[in-house]
């Protein structure tokens, strides 16, 4: 028997996160006596800041490590997962790594009656409402927290690692026993509060887990590619171009609709076209082409494309102008430019609605956490004034 | 050699050396953007194109890179856009620019590099050895040794017209002994411009040009999702270069007369009744044919082969061939220490090539000639009279004998 735990993670921000879960479970397993062995899906590297990616557990009472590893091992994605861990909910929306593996579930690989884990301060209607359909139940547990971020090399140790694995001691005891992540916990660090994390998180986790049917859930509305045969495409490892296209207006450059990576933000940038000075900069700095001009000098921009990475936010000149807000608060993909213009009173209402009172001060990727800040509206009509800048 | 030629195919005659004879080829091909990089003894080709160039012969842009590296990727690119482009290298300047070279292959494209074979350092020596060479026999690209300056300008055009192929489009290396070739001096007939364009059209790179009137992405990060196939789609070209090689050199027949002999990619020197032949690359050719006359003066029955085309190798012409004799001498102008029976890269290759002969002749290796010491006529006796032991006696089978080295 083999127990395979899929670990679904921001690339960069949560790799070393990732990589001590999987790690972890091999440890504690072994423990309790089985055969274990973790491994990443090499190919997410180098990894791209946000990016969708893997680590994978695999754990057996029964066969040998090199049995278990001839099963599991030296591959770079699996068919079943019995628990998919998911360290930041905003993956709900659908995972994209690369142009070809199509925009997939999140819960794709998740077993009947397996684990979809994801640690999130969201109730699970409103985590289910983005997620694909399956043919088979299955549950949704949820861990409660935020999504813990951290930098290239570096491991922001806010306890959710331990919590993690008293997670999943609360939804499979035969893959980890509670006792068996506490005594490891304790045996590695001595340190108490980490062995109480993970107690707390068995026991809320059990309280908050869900059962989804197969009448929950969308139509999953992305097609998954299927990829040609060796004679079925150009040789020369040529692929034709995005012809170069430009008119003013939502939508208005061309892009490449085979890889828009929208997957990869936790955050968008909600812009304020009313406080807007047509600096230009959010437009120019944009390293993903996401802003297009319009005809009235303000700049639209087009979600599919943006990856949530906050250079515009930090840019923008303009107090309360270009706001990261959580990419779970969104439905779709719409231009915000059509929607002020259709109805200016009703888009500022809505973009304050979303963009709430607190500001989340923008991720430099420094490993040090973030910042949240309390703010005051800016009405509609009022004038722009100069943006705070972070540490000023 | 002497054949009758069809009337104006070739315009004049001239005294000159290997690397002139490929710089006339360059100037027949039209060829558009030549990059250099100075190194012994390629060197030569590049002041002869230089000098053409000056001399308003050909049009073309002619790069002086800042090493082989920069250089192989000039005419890498260039050839992207479309342009039939040439670079070339001896010895170590080869082997430093062999990042460029591999990806030329991978990316499919048909540039035609001259390789003055050199010994590769250390010790420093200018003399020919095919290592440097051989070192991209695995890595996609078309390889042709020719032995004659005359054999080296018709193989320029001959290059572009196979590497070129819609079903081919991989790079080709045109090596010739340095020093040996490189640097001696020939007669050489000229075709005339009219016969050239005649027998090699234009390069056209088709739908993977790159130009801002087709934007293409060439050569993505595409990992183990891809990759297998695009190396499937290699080995097919490299395999359907075997018919596009015998196809061109019918057609150049056509135009210049009947030059060259199926199977085109390795030519049969006095094998008809032969027991036992010697079989190698480039100039060794010329004592090891005389060596033939002199021993057939005696009566013994003995033939050579010598194999021009390298990659793709030859294989079911050259079993075909090589079975009929009682044994095989491998002539290896290059090393590969530790390998199977401490034999030399093309015995390897020949060996493989016969292995599925259930009556297989013995075959036996001579290293020799290496940093380009001479190989005389004494020595290739020598060999023949090695292979023809070996043909008596089953247990000389892989045997290796170094000739030449003092001992």
């Amino acid at each position: 028997m083999i127990k395979r735990v899929e670990i679904n993670y921001r690339g960069i921000f949560q790799k070393t996160l990732a990589k001590r879960i999987g790690g972890d479970i091999v440890m504690i397993a072994a423990r309790m006596g089985q055969v274990g062995f973790s491994n990443g899906r090499y190919s997410d590297a180098p990894e791209r800041n946000g990016i969708p990616c893997k680590y994978f557990a695999f754990v057996s009472p029964d066969l040998s490590e090199e049995e278990l590893e001839a099963e599991c091992g030296a591959k770079l994605d699996i068919d079943e997962a019995n628990i998919s861990v998911v360290l930041d909910d905003t993956m709900v929306k659908g995972v994209e790594p690369w142009a070809w593996h199509g925009v997939r579930p999140i819960n794709e690989k998740v077993v009947p009656y397996g684990y979809l884990l994801i640690v999130s301060r969201r109730r699970p209607e409103e985590l289910v409402r983005f997620m694909a359909r399956k043919p088979y139940p299955y549950y949704l547990a949820i861990l409660e927290g935020e999504a813990s971020f951290a930098g290239l090399w570096v491991y922001r140790d806010d306890l959710t690692h331990e919590r993690v694995l008293g997670a999943l001691a609360a939804l499979d005891p035969q893959l980890l026993s509670i006792e068996a992540v506490k005594g490891y916990l304790w045996d590695k660090t001595h340190e108490e509060h980490r062995v109480q994390a993970a107690q707390k998180a068995y026991e809320s986790v059990r309280h908050n887990v869900h059962e989804v049917t197969p009448l929950q859930g969308i139509d999953w509305p992305y097609e998954i590619p299927k990829l040609p045969k060796w004679h079925e495409f150009p040789e020369g490892v040529v692929v034709k171009a995005v012809p170069r296209e430009f008119h003013l207006g939502p939508k208005g450059q061309s892009r490449n609709q085979l890889f828009k990576r929208g997957t990869t933000k936790s955050q968008r940038p909600v812009v304020r076209f009313d406080l807007c000075t047509k600096c230009t900069l959010c437009w120019l700095e944009c390293p993903d082409q996401c802003f297009d001009p319009t005809p009235d000098g303000t700049y639209d921009v087009d979600y599919e494309y943006c990856v949530g990475c906050g250079k515009c936010a930090e840019v923008c000149p303009v107090q309360e102008c270009i706001v990261m807000v959580d990419e779970l608060a969104f439905e779709d993909n719409r231009s915000p430019w059509e929607h002020w213009k259709r109805d200016p009173e009703g888009y500022v209402r809505w973009a304050e609605e979303k963009k709430g009172t607190h500001r989340v001060l923008p991720n430099v990727v420094t490993g040090t956490g973030q910042r949240v800040v309390e703010v005051e509206p800016v009405p509609a009509g009022g004038k722009p004034k100069p943006a705070a800048r972070a540490g000023a | 050699m002497a054949v009758a030629q069809p009337v104006g195919v070739y315009e004049r005659e001239d005294l000159l050396t290997g690397c002139q004879a490929v710089a006339e080829g360059i100037r027949l091909a039209n060829v558009d953007v030549i990059a250099a990089y100075p190194i012994r003894p390629y060197t030569e080709v590049m002041d002869a194109i230089s000098k053409i160039i000056a001399d308003g012969k050909l049009v073309a842009e002619y790069i002086v890179a800042d090493s082989e590296h920069s250089q192989f990727e000039i005419v890498k690119h260039a050839a992207s856009v479309g342009a039939r482009a040439f670079a070339g290298s001896s010895g170590t300047g080869w082997m430093y620019g062999f990042e460029a070279l591999v990806v030329t292959a991978t990316d499919r494209l048909p540039v035609l590099f001259l390789v003055g074979n050199r010994a590769l350092d250390d010790p420093g020596a200018f003399g020919v050895e095919h290592n440097d060479a051989l070192a991209i026999r695995d890595m996609g690209w078309l390889l042709c040794w020719v032995a004659t300056a005359q054999e080296a300008l018709e193989h320029v055009l001959l290059g572009y017209r196979i590497a070129e192929d819609r079903e081919v489009r991989m790079p080709m290396a045109l090596a010739m002994d340095g020093a040996f070739l490189t640097h001696s001096q020939h007669i050489v007939r000229i075709p005339s411009q009219e016969a050239v364009n005649r027998f090699l059209p234009p390069f056209d790179l088709g739908e993977r040009r790159l130009h801002p009137d087709n934007p293409v992405s060439i050569a993505p990060q595409v990992n183990e999702d891809w990759v297998m196939e695009i190396r499937r789609q290699n080995w097919e070209a490299a395999r359907r270069a075997r018919g596009v090689i015998a196809t061109a050199y019918e057609e150049f027949n056509q135009v210049f007369g009947q030059r060259y002999r199926p199977p085109y990619s390795f030519e049969e020197f006095l094998t008809d009744d032969a027991e036992v032949v010697l079989i190698g690359m480039g100039t060794v050719a010329m004592p090891a044919r005389t060596a033939v006359r002199r021993l057939r003066e005696q009566g013994h029955r003995v033939g050579y082969v010598n194999l021009r085309w390298f990659r793709p190798f030859p294989t079911e012409e050259l079993r075909e061939s090589l079975r009929r004799f009682r044994a095989v001498g491998v002539i290896d102008r290059d090393f590969a220490h530790g390998a199977p029976d401490d034999g030399g890269v093309l015995l390897h290759e020949v060996r493989s090539c016969l292995y599925p002969v259930r009556e297989r002749p013995a075959v036996v290796n001579f290293i020799t000639g290496l940093g380009g010491r001479d190989v005389s006529i004494q020595d290739a006796i020598r060999m023949y009279e090695i292979t023809q032991e070996a043909a008596r006696k089953d247990r000389l089978d892989g045997f290796v004998t170094w000739v030449g080295v003092r001992e």
